[in-house]
């Protein structure tokens, strides 16, 4: 018997009979370096550039801080709106028949299509003291364009489409079952809904969640017009990256960058956590 | 006489019915169809004359110039890299694939302004290539370059993420089947891979095509605000509206938001008809 | 003889496929793999398929290194147990495939690569199926189309997974004595995995029975029946084999008139 003529070959992946893995794994690898990796790197050391005392400072100004609250803590109310009426609209779409049904549907990924910029000067427009939902609240007293309210509104918009997909096949395919056998047992239709829905529904909800708050906190474009942008009361995060680069305080901009990063990747780390130890033993 | 039928047992009442759809139908036209309304009555708030004109506007067409050539660059340069890496991520076996497949996703959680942040630390005046840039009179950002690569970032995953699991879905077999049968790796791709991603790689496309003509935070950051020269659509919007030229901003943002509604009616059109060809209607 | 296999060794990360598997055969045989999941046998086919690769061992085929060849090269007519059939394209194009991916100098005329896609529908029994999409056919239609595909290349060896276990049982048995038949004119060197004993023993010239990523036995069928090498071999035919049944020996449907 002959020593093996093809030798074990210490490849690091499995050998295959298709081609054009080097050519395809190398080009993704170098796209996705020179136009990812690299400029996050860039992000990730530049701040130190201020010294550590230099970066504390940076992104503890009141200024900062201020601004950091507003964009996390609207991105939260907004993403808590989304989470009590997202399933009210996936519950809507995927249970009932209703009259221009396939249109609305095809409405709720109007926030993904629609660039941010338009949304936010039409946000600013209906939301201002003379627009048509402005006026009518400003006679109740509420004033929401210009303030941190009109902040959470247009998140609120940016947010919905990710609570509302992700529902939506969850819903689809509970299948009835469930609900049947809640009935057959005596439950009244609301505890099978809270008994029984709502518990099938939870992780889908905290993962549309939390996409909708991920998206939120960045949010830039359909914020700013409605937002009024006033220092310490109605600027969010994103502008004042903005505003620091226009000040050549590249360093500043670089370190609120990265503690934006930092606190919402930990924030979704969380909540996955949550997923994986919560829902998971189920 | 019948007898009156009891509710089904899923069945909600018919209040909480009206109810539900109701909310949703007031939540989704506060936030979604009066926004849509608002663009289109104010640029027509002129009449259509006006709302032509502010079209026709040299600046605004610039700025439409500018936006069709960076997604002319933009959208295939990322067509190719989702090819290729769904390509290599779904017929081949190697150790950090799912690494790999996370990082393909990380653009679209980071902010957009961030996303043009980083280039401007790269090649910024006070970045990492920035005074060697500008000895060598080269313009990457407040120039085509930045605005491209900014607008690349924040629609990196649209195709990849699309073609990823339908390619693992669809399996090895048929191009097994055609390298078996005498074909080379190119005509295995054309023959027998491409016609079967291609409403799935359409439907990535048409994403990301409407995500780079309406980026606005990344090129914000890297566009420098050059009227007529580096304003693209969406930033031509802001400088008009905020210099209060309210009929030329929508005017502008209505044919942003008709690219928008173009997109939204292709892409249901592409959900009911390949249902079976595109990834994205199966995982959300 | 035409065929050897020589200490073929694969391991899938930890788990051992095939530890040392070797053989030969002769030329123009009908040889089966037998054997439960998991013995190593459809790893084996797609090793001389060139679908996968041995970690070690050897493989000559008509006097050639088999396994120094990439699978686009070794004219090896694959048959995938789901029959892999492209599914954007008619059956005459799926069958057409081979001739049609050839360099300009081998590749046929179109009009003699239609001539040839017509003759293998005819010979598979699809007259007239040619303008079908594969979701439009049955499953033992689809085996058919997979296996004119294979043999438009005139394969030098013919490999087939599974080619039954889709099927039903009725239409099991008519593509079975139809692809004996086949084999039996054609004359091309044809190996085909299986888990069914019955299967194995009733249609192939030499059985191979694996167990575990070895080969236990390997012999004529009756030889294997009367003198089961090994324990396992005998409980593995035992467990399952009923007596042999009788076969007609013209079934009605899939009566091929050679000229």
């Amino acid at each position: 018997m002959t020593a093996a003529s093809l030798t074990a070959r210490a490849s690091w992946r499995s050998p295959s009979a298709l081609p054009g893995f080097g050519l395809t794994l190398g080009f993704a690898l170098f796209y996705l370096s020179a136009l990812v990796l690299i400029p996050l790197t860039a992000l990730a050391l530049r701040p130190w550039s201020l010294g550590i005392a230099g970066f504390v400072a940076a992104v503890t100004a009141p200024r900062v801080l201020a601004a950091l609250e507003l964009s996390f803590g609207a991105a939260a109310i907004a993403a808590m709106l989304n989470i009590v009426f997202g399933p009210i609209v996936a519950w809507a779409l995927v249970r009932y028949r209703f009259p221009l049904k396939r249109l609305v549907d095809a409405l709720v990924d109007l926030p993904f299509a629609l660039p941010t910029a338009v949304a936010g000067i039409a946000l600013a427009t209906l939301y201002a003291q003379t627009g048509w939902i402005g006026a009518p609240l400003a006679a109740l007293g509420l004033k929401v364009a210009f303030t941190p309210l009109g902040v959470v509104v247009a998140l609120t918009f940016i947010g919905l489409p990710f609570v509302v997909r992700t529902l939506e096949p969850v819903l689809a395919g509970l299948g009835r079952e469930a609900e049947e056998a809640s009935a057959t047992l005596g439950a009244t239709r609301f505890q099978t809904l809270r008994r029984v829905v709502l518990p099938a529904l939870a992780p889908a909800l905290v993962t549309g969640g939390s996409l909708a708050f991920a998206r939120a906190v960045g949010e830039y474009g359909s914020v700013i017009f409605i937002a009024g942008n006033l220092p310490m009361k109605s600027e969010i995060a994103p502008l004042l990256v903005i505003i620091k680069l226009e000040q050549y305080d590249y360093g500043g901009a670089a370190a609120i960058g990265l503690v934006m990063l930092a606190v919402s990747f930990s924030i979704l780390l969380a909540l996955n956590g949550l997923q994986y130890f919560v829902f998971a033993k189920r | 006489m019948t007898p009156l039928q009891p509710r089904g047992a899923t069945e909600d009442h018919p209040l909480v019915r009206i109810a539900a759809v109701t909310i949703a139908a007031i939540f989704i036209a506060l936030f979604l169809v009066l926004p849509l309304v608002v663009v289109f009555s104010q640029a027509l708030a002129g009449g259509w004359s006006a709302a032509l004109a502010a079209i026709r506007d040299y600046d605004a067409l610039q700025a439409i110039r500018l936006t069709l050539i960076v997604a002319a660059i933009a959208v295939p340069l990322n067509a190719i890299f989702g090819i290729s890496a769904a390509w290599a991520i779904t017929k081949f076996d190697f150790p950090g694939k799912s690494l790999l497949t996370t990082l393909i996703d990380l653009p679209f959680s980071v902010s957009p302004v961030i996303s043009g942040l980083v280039y401007m630390l790269i090649f910024g005046m006070q970045g990492w290539l920035g005074p060697w840039l500008r000895d060598h009179d080269i313009r990457i950002v407040f120039a085509l370059p930045g605005i491209v690569m900014a607008t690349i970032f924040v629609t990196f995953p649209f195709v990849a993420r699309e073609l990823i699991p339908l390619m693992s879905d669809q399996g090895r077999e048929e191009e097994e089947a055609a390298v078996s049968l005498g074909a080379s790796g190119w005509s295995t791709f054309r023959r027998v891979t491409l016609p079967n991603i291609k409403w799935g790689l359409l439907y990535g496309v048409l994403l990301c095509n409407a995500r780079a003509m309406g980026e606005f935070g990344a090129v914000s950051v890297v566009s420098g605000h050059i009227r007529g020269l580096t304003n693209t659509m969406p930033l031509q919007v802001e400088v008009l509206y905020n210099d209060y030229q309210y009929v030329g901003a929508f005017a502008v943002a209505s044919l942003l938001a008709l690219l928008a509604l173009v997109t939204l009616i292709l892409k249901t059109f592409l959900e009911w008809r390949y249902a079976d060809e595109i990834a994205a209607v199966h995982r959300h | 003889m035409s065929l050897i296999v020589e200490s073929i060794a694969k391991r899938f990360g930890r788990f051992p496929a095939l530890k040392g598997v070797s053989f030969a055969a002769p030329k123009g045989c009908f040889l089966a793999l037998l054997g439960p999941s998991g013995s190593g046998k459809t790893t084996l086919l797609r090793i001389l398929g060139g679908l996968e690769f041995a970690e070690l061992g050897h493989v000559t085929f008509d006097g050639e290194d088999w396994l120094a060849k990439p699978a686009r090269e070794r004219r090896a007519g694959f048959v995938f147990q789901h029959y892999a059939l492209f599914r954007h394209m008619t059956v005459a194009r799926n069958v057409a495939f081979g001739l049609e991916v050839r360099g300009r100098k081998t590749r046929p005329p179109r009009a003699e690569i239609a001539r040839r896609v017509e003759e293998l529908l005819a010979l598979v029994q699809l007259e007239g199926f040619g303008k079908r999409y594969p979701s439009q056919l049955s499953g033992g239609q689809r085996q058919r189309v997979a296996l004119a595909r294979a043999l438009a290349i005139e394969p030098r060896m013919l490999l087939l997974d599974e080619p039954f276990g889709a099927l039903d049982a009725r239409v099991r048995k008519d593509l079975r004595l139809w692809l004996r038949e086949l084999h039996n004119r054609t004359g091309i060197t044809t190996i085909f995995v299986t888990h069914d004993q019955e299967e194995a023993l009733e249609l192939a010239d030499l059985v191979a029975v694996m167990n575990e990523g070895r080969i236990e036995q390997i012999g004529t069928p009756g030889h294997i029946r009367n003198a089961p090498a090994t324990p396992f071999v005998a409980e593995f035919l035992g467990q399952s084999a009923p007596a042999p049944a009788v076969i007609p020996l013209r079934p009605n449907r899939t009566n091929l008139h050679v000229p």
